[in-house]
């Protein structure tokens, strides 16, 4: 039986993988012809380095979790190539660094999968997670390393090198949310109260839930990072409903949300410009709301199929290479190209999903629900933002956006579900 | 390059980003809905593939639990064997510190139920009657392992 879905999986995988690099070169070679009216020179290296590095976590795949899902690794993969094509086609200087990085993504991907072997083996280290990631989430705010970069305090600066160590909080505190819950997933799920027709755990085992919400305010006060902040609220949410099945705290995480963000409006400044410049940015066209004006602009100027890769002025928008890059991909493929870009995120999401169902153990199964989460709801709060449908807050697009720990740590996420996608396929067999 | 050629390669670019998502698609509807069909014959030759279609065509019962008041209404499925206790391992987990760790275990013979005690400590009760070899269940019966109460339902 496995070694038949083995064997299916793996070659789906490959397929994929050559189908979105002939996408990727094929944008690519579109852009140069665009931007230069040339065919780009290195497009046959561009090619090879795009397959050899697919094709490497490819094997690597086949060798260290040769059952698991085959269709994770092309998707991110694509949005990778997407994301590069762009970034390539607004600033060469950053494209070779994002080169980097998606090599270093790639090996970090490997990396992941020969450390953890099987994801329960995460389990055992709860409460280092939770250590890690309070630190990580902490570090910017030690002086000295700390950088503050655009308003928000979230860098880290060691020698040459400077990382955003939230990106990284996010996996190791969804690996401790689960391993967390799913102990004390009964005790929290249990009935207390009543309220009108809604069963209302007790009020103490909300106390998890008001933890994480004083957390991620000081995170966004302290850090004025709200994207951030809003990541992480929710995915501790989303992840205790999950665990509990009782909506309530869904509602209460929720309307505890609304009461920070309306006191965090009428309390600082910066959170408020945010909230004026998304109901009006047309007040403030040429400074606050320039960037959101010109995202519209791209947006609007793409119009069904776009200008063509290269043929759009994306690089008028503010930071495009980073939290606007939908916008640059609005303009120049158009909505079917924006669209494609969501699409790929809800197969990605929905592959994530299936995972979480066909896992046995309740640890697997919260944990893949709660990186798949990640996913989404960093995908959705800052295309989002870029297309106003909330108040836009600076956050990566995953896979897509320039930023290497975005990119490195997107990897990691990816190795994790990859990891829990293998273990289903053998529980599965082992219950023949 | 004229503009028209290069309008023409985007679309087709486009069109080859959408055949991607239609492959995946593919590939997403092999492992849910025709799993069953193109894999499992190849797997396994012998009877056991049958047994997923078997089961479908039985009405399937639950063991639904009436006490502890806290858990009532909790409901297990009944496939063709299921293994009762407090172990994670088992398919009917019980959170009941009466409980033994694998306490029951209930079979299915020729369409009817059975319940058999696995040498547990507090024993396992069908209908107030002690169980000790394995007895018959019918739609109704009570099943009392530990301090929990269970109903067969249909």
């Amino acid at each position: 039986m496995i070694p038949v879905v083995q064997r299916l999986r793996r070659n789906t995988e490959l397929g994929l993988i050559l189908l979105g690099a002939v996408v990727t070169a094929g944008l690519y070679t579109l852009a140069s012809l665009g931007t230069t009216a040339n065919l780009p020179v290195n497009i046959g290296p561009f090619l090879g380095v795009v397959l050899a590095l697919l094709a490497g976590a490819h094997v690597a795949t086949r060798r260290l979790a040769p059952a698991s899902d085959g269709v994770l690794l092309p998707l991110a993969g694509l949005l990778n190539g997407l994301g590069y094509v762009w970034i390539a086609r607004l600033d060469p200087d950053l494209a070779a660094l994002q080169a980097v990085w998606t090599a270093v993504g790639i090996t970090a991907y490997v990396v992941t999968l020969v450390l953890v072997p099987k994801a329960r083996d995460l389990d055992r280290y709860r409460y280092t997670f939770m250590l890690v990631g309070i630190a990580l989430l902490l570090l910017p705010l030690v002086p000295g390393i700390g950088k503050t970069v655009n308003g928000a305090r979230i860098w880290l600066q060691l020698g040459p090198l400077s990382f955003q160590p939230g990106e990284f909080a996010k996996i190791v505190l969804a690996v401790f949310f689960a391993s967390y819950l799913v102990e004390k997933r009964e005790l929290l799920g249990m009935a207390g109260n009543r309220l009108g027709p809604v069963m209302l755990p007790e009020l103490r085992h909300f106390g998890p839930v008001l933890l994480a919400w004083g957390a991620s305010l000081l995170v966004m006060i302290s850090e004025r990072d709200l994207g951030s902040s809003l990541l992480f609220f929710a995915l501790f949410v989303v992840m205790l409903w999950v665990a509990t099945e009782r909506l309530s705290y869904l509602l209460v995480g929720g309307l505890l949300f609304a009461g920070g963000a309306l006191a965090a409006a009428t309390a600082f400044d910066h959170v408020r410009q945010r909230v004026d410049i998304w109901l009006d940015p047309w007040a403030a066209a040429t400074d606050q709301g320039f960037q959101l004006v010109q995202a519209t602009f791209a947006l609007a100027w793409g119009g069904i199929a776009g200008t063509g890769p290269g043929l759009g002025n994306p690089d008028r928008i503010p930071l495009v290479e980073t939290d606007f890059i939908f916008a640059a991909i609005g303009e120049e493929l158009g909505l079917l190209g924006s669209a494609a870009v969501l699409v790929t995120f809800l197969l990605l999401v929905g592959t994530g999903l299936r995972i979480a169902i066909a896992a046995q153990a309740p640890f697997n199964k919260l944990l893949a629900a709660g990186l798949t989460a990640i996913l989404g709801i960093q995908a959705f709060i800052i295309i989002g933002g870029v297309i106003r449908v909330v108040p836009l807050t600076g956050i990566t697009l995953p896979f897509v956006s320039y930023g290497g720990s975005s990119l490195v740590a997107n990897y990691v996420l990816l190795a994790l579900l990859i990891r829990i996608s293998a273990d289903n396929a053998e529980s599965e067999l082992e219950a023949r | 390059m004229p503009e028209p050629l290069l309008a023409i390669l985007k679309l087709c670019a486009l069109a080859l980003l959408y055949l991607f998502f239609l492959r995946v698609l593919r590939a997403v509807w092999a492992e849910v809905g025709g799993a069953r069909v193109a894999v499992a014959p190849a797997g396994r030759p012998q009877g056991r593939e049958r047994r997923p279609l078997a089961r479908r065509e039985r009405p399937s019962s639950h063991l639904t639990v009436v006490e502890p008041a806290q858990h009532r209404g909790r409901s297990f499925d009944l496939s063709d064997e299921v293994t009762v206790g407090r172990a994670a391992g088992c398919q009917v987990t019980l959170d009941d510190d009466y409980a033994s760790q694998l306490h029951a275990r209930i079979f299915r013979r020729d369409g009817a139920l059975y319940v058999e005690d696995l040498g547990s400590t507090n024993g396992t009760y069908l209908n107030t009657r002690k169980v000790s070899a394995p007895m018959a269940l019918k739609r109704g019966d009570r099943l009392k392992i530990g301090g929990t109460v269970m109903e067969l339902t249909g």
